[in-house]
């Protein structure tokens, strides 16, 4: 584990090949369809709780990225182990805690409890059939739950090695867009707008954009696609190479941000009103199925 | 009929078989696929070379011709356009990460000392022979909280502060058998903590030496608090110095990130009590860098004398010896001081004569730039204090005796590095979750009976 030096705001420890070949996961039989929509919904789980307890977006983000890199390589977490559900609330829980935003493991919990029992997922403030009654931890349960979240974050930070640092694009991404000049055009607020969105909806990605590029690349590919999208004009040069960006680099991460939208919709038409699995063995029996359907095809 | 406990106790272990077989499963996987890999690549690089050798071989008289055209080539393109170049773009290392190495890598070879919030050794890693200091973090209440956010932050922002004069944590491992309740920070070793030293030392550092310890321990600071992080016990104790003159700050079990402007919660719990400063002394829940500042101040003092500055017995003893050194406040000195918590209790003595600080009077050997800096670095209103970037550029650090150069500094023998040390009374920083206490401390009995004090004819003997 080599630290983090100097400009740590713009620099994430990234995963290896190594560790994006070969996960924990698919190394126990998950297929890696499956591991996608697993993650994808723990992420989602993350950013809904994250919005009902009113935490930052910042918060949010980091937590996602912990979350997302505990399932990564040989040596990561395994979905046939741990349910992605207690790594979920573990990982909001411990990038919450030494913040300016802590939250009780209490209303963590029956947070996630809440909207364990919601899915699926479409909206936070979609409308669903839970009554506060059915959230209610009993103090028993509430305990058991503690022990859990408590045993999942020493184990995220185990398998991290401690290393719990995160760099956002958010604040480069507002200090590049001043750069451009962009904020003299009136469709600045929109483009910025845009530009967010975007970053928010990488952390969803199936690519891991957030454990494969660094900050700065993530920040100027949402300016590029969000200044296609809301028709902003940017300088004609090459403009993202004053960002260390190369164009190769630059198309990718367009396609990849632009395929999260299909991405989503393919996810809500394979599960329908199922929910995915998001405990260890659920997963496991989801895998059982499948093979036996593999089987009898 | 077997018990039910039996029936529990064979379930466990036959769980414990299961997962360590899974693991090892999942292991020979692993290095299987690794090895796979390895053959193919091996497996095409001899191909490569085969073919390479059978080209070198069959088609020799072609080969030259070939390479020549290829070399002038590469020599047109670059004269004509310049313009598509590939421009040199910024490329960071990216570290990666893997999990907690176990504290069995590392042979424990001596106890050094308690600090706040951890047992420190002297250790060697096994594998390189080098010479580390293991601090076993203290895991109270994580029962409660899970890891404790004293810890996170400790970790936090030691990875976040590499700097030549700052601790350099290594890496953090688990505990033996992977118990997972303890954690160790593998830090580099220093041979000494200033306060150990100083306590040993028959005269105190010489001037032109408290000038260098003071610009590095400034400009450690100055890296901390550009970064956001407030350290939160500076003390000697504290700061670890190695025989190249050269000197670490160390212990950030109380530090932690703040933000401009400060988030309004901060405990006030802070800081080892002789290096308090009197605006936590009276309760304040919004500080920020100044706090650091104060304790520079109170080590600057040590330093020059290689006593602590104020050792107060409690809180309240502090504050009154705060007052007799640095003066009484008033509102011109410190507009607002009263609003803060355990202001209200506080009864000033009236008479103007014992407002003035008698900082120059302290220490008389000190330069006029010297107490011109220890006295700001010691003003009551926290706003009055110098930033570290000031303290750096401060003139007293320009006029003569210059500061020493580290080479030439003495060296002394390590207490750390041999023997059990002897630990002296000292206050420890405060103990998270006492807050309660904090909160009616009484100040009212300090100046108590000054008025009706023998007062001399008005005959002061004052040093200037």
């Amino acid at each position: 584990m080599a630290p983090i030096t100097g400009l740590s705001h713009l620099v994430n420890p990234l995963a290896t090949p190594d560790q994006l070949a070969n996960s924990s996961s698919q190394i126990d039989g998950v297929p890696g369809d499956l591991e996608d929509s697993v993650r994808f919904e723990g992420v989602k789980l993350i950013q809904a709780a994250s919005v009902l307890l009113r935490l930052p977006q910042e918060l949010a983000a980091e937590a996602i990225v912990i979350f997302t890199r505990f399932w990564v390589g040989s040596e990561g977490g395994s979905l046939i182990v741990n349910n992605a559900k207690d790594v979920a609330s573990a990982s909001l829980y411990l990038t919450a805690k030494p913040s300016a935003h802590p939250v009780s493991p209490r209303l963590l919990l029956t947070t996630f409890e809440y909207l364990d029992k919601a899915r699926p997922l479409h909206s936070v403030t979609s409308r669903n059939s839970v009554q506060p009654e059915d959230c209610f931890l009993s103090e028993g349960s509430y305990h058991a739950a503690r022990k859990v979240l408590i045993k999942t974050e020493a184990q995220i930070l185990r398998t991290l090695g401690y290393q719990t640092h995160v760099a956002l694009p958010f604040t480069l991404c507002i200090n590049y867009l001043q750069a451009l000049d962009a904020f003299k055009d009136q469709h600045a607020q929109a483009l910025a707008r845009r530009a967010f969105a975007h970053l928010n909806t990488a952390l969803l990605s199936p690519q891991l954009l957030y454990l494969t590029y660094q900050p700065p690349a993530l920040a100027t590919a949402a300016i590029y696609l969000a200044a296609k999208e809301v028709e902003v004009k940017l300088p004609g040069d090459e403009w993202w190479e004053v960002f260390d960006l190369d164009r190769e680099e630059l198309g990718f991460l367009v396609v990849a941000m632009m395929s999260m939208a299909g991405f989503a919709e393919e996810e809500a038409v394979k599960w329908g009103k199922r929910k995915v699995p998001l405990t260890a063995d659920e997963v496991q029996s989801e895998v059982e199925k499948r093979r036996l359907l593999d089987a009898g095809e | 009929m077997v018990s039910r406990w039996a029936d529990d106790d064979e379930d466990a272990a036959l769980e414990a078989q299961r997962k360590k077989e899974k693991e090892e499963k999942k292991r020979a996987k692993a290095e299987k696929q690794r090895k796979a890999e390895e053959a193919e690549k091996r497996r095409q690089q001899q191909q490569q070379q085969q073919e390479a050798a059978a080209e070198s071989t069959n088609g020799s008289s072609e080969r030259p011709s070939k390479r020549r055209r290829l070399s002038a080539d590469q020599a047109t393109t670059t004269e004509d356009d310049s313009a598509s170049q590939p421009r040199p773009l910024l490329r960071f290392d990216a570290p990666s990460w893997g999990p907690a190495r176990s504290v069995e890598n590392f042979e424990r070879l001596n106890h050094i000392e308690e600090g706040s919030y951890g047992y420190v050794s002297r250790a060697r890693e096994i594998a390189t022979g080098e010479i580390v200091a293991i601090k076993r973090m203290k895991m109270e209440g994580s029962e409660h909280s899970g890891f404790p956010v004293t810890a996170l932050r400790e970790i936090q922002t030691l990875n976040a502060a590499r700097h030549r004069h700052i601790v350099e944590l290594r890496e953090v491992v688990n505990g033996e058998g992977g118990k997972v309740e303890d954690v160790y920070l593998v830090m580099e070793f220093l041979e000494h903590d200033l306060k150990t030293l100083m306590e040993d030392m028959e005269e105190p550092f010489l001037p032109s030496e408290v000038k260098t310890l003071m610009l590095q321990l400034g400009s450690a600071v100055e890296f901390l608090h550009d970064r956001w992080i407030l350290h939160r016990d500076l003390k000697t104790s504290n700061i670890l110095m190695n025989n190249r003159g050269e000197i670490k700050i160390a212990d950030f079990g109380m530090a932690r990130f703040c933000g401009n402007p400060p988030p309004s919660n901060l405990t006030q719990l802070v800081v080892t009590l002789w290096y308090r400063s009197p605006e936590l002394l009276l309760g304040t829940t919004t500080y920020d860098s100044s706090v650091d500042m104060w304790s520079t101040g109170c080590i600057f003092g040590e330093l020059l004398t290689k006593d602590p500055l104020l050792q107060g017995k409690n809180e309240v003893d502090q504050l009154s010896k705060i007052f007799e050194l640095c003066g009484i406040p008033t509102e011109e000195i410190w507009p607002g001081f009263r609003k803060l918590p355990n202001a209200r209790s506080l009864r000033l003595p009236r008479t103007t004569q014992t407002t003035g600080s008698v900082i120059r009077s302290k220490f008389p050997f000190l330069t006029t730039a010297g107490n011109a800096l220890l006295a700001t670095l010691l003003s009551l209103n926290p706003a009055k204090r110098p930033s570290a970037s000031e303290l750096l550029a401060h003139p007293y650090f320009r006029e003569d005796p210059r500061p020493k150069s580290t080479a030439m500094f003495p060296t002394f023998p390590s207490k750390a590095g041999q023997e059990r040390r002897r630990r002296q009374a000292t206050p420890n920083a405060p103990i998270r979750g006492e807050g309660k206490a904090m909160g009616d401390v009484d100040f009212s009995g300090i100046f108590a009976g000054r008025e009706n004090e023998d007062v001399g004819g008005g005959f002061q003997l004052k040093l200037i």
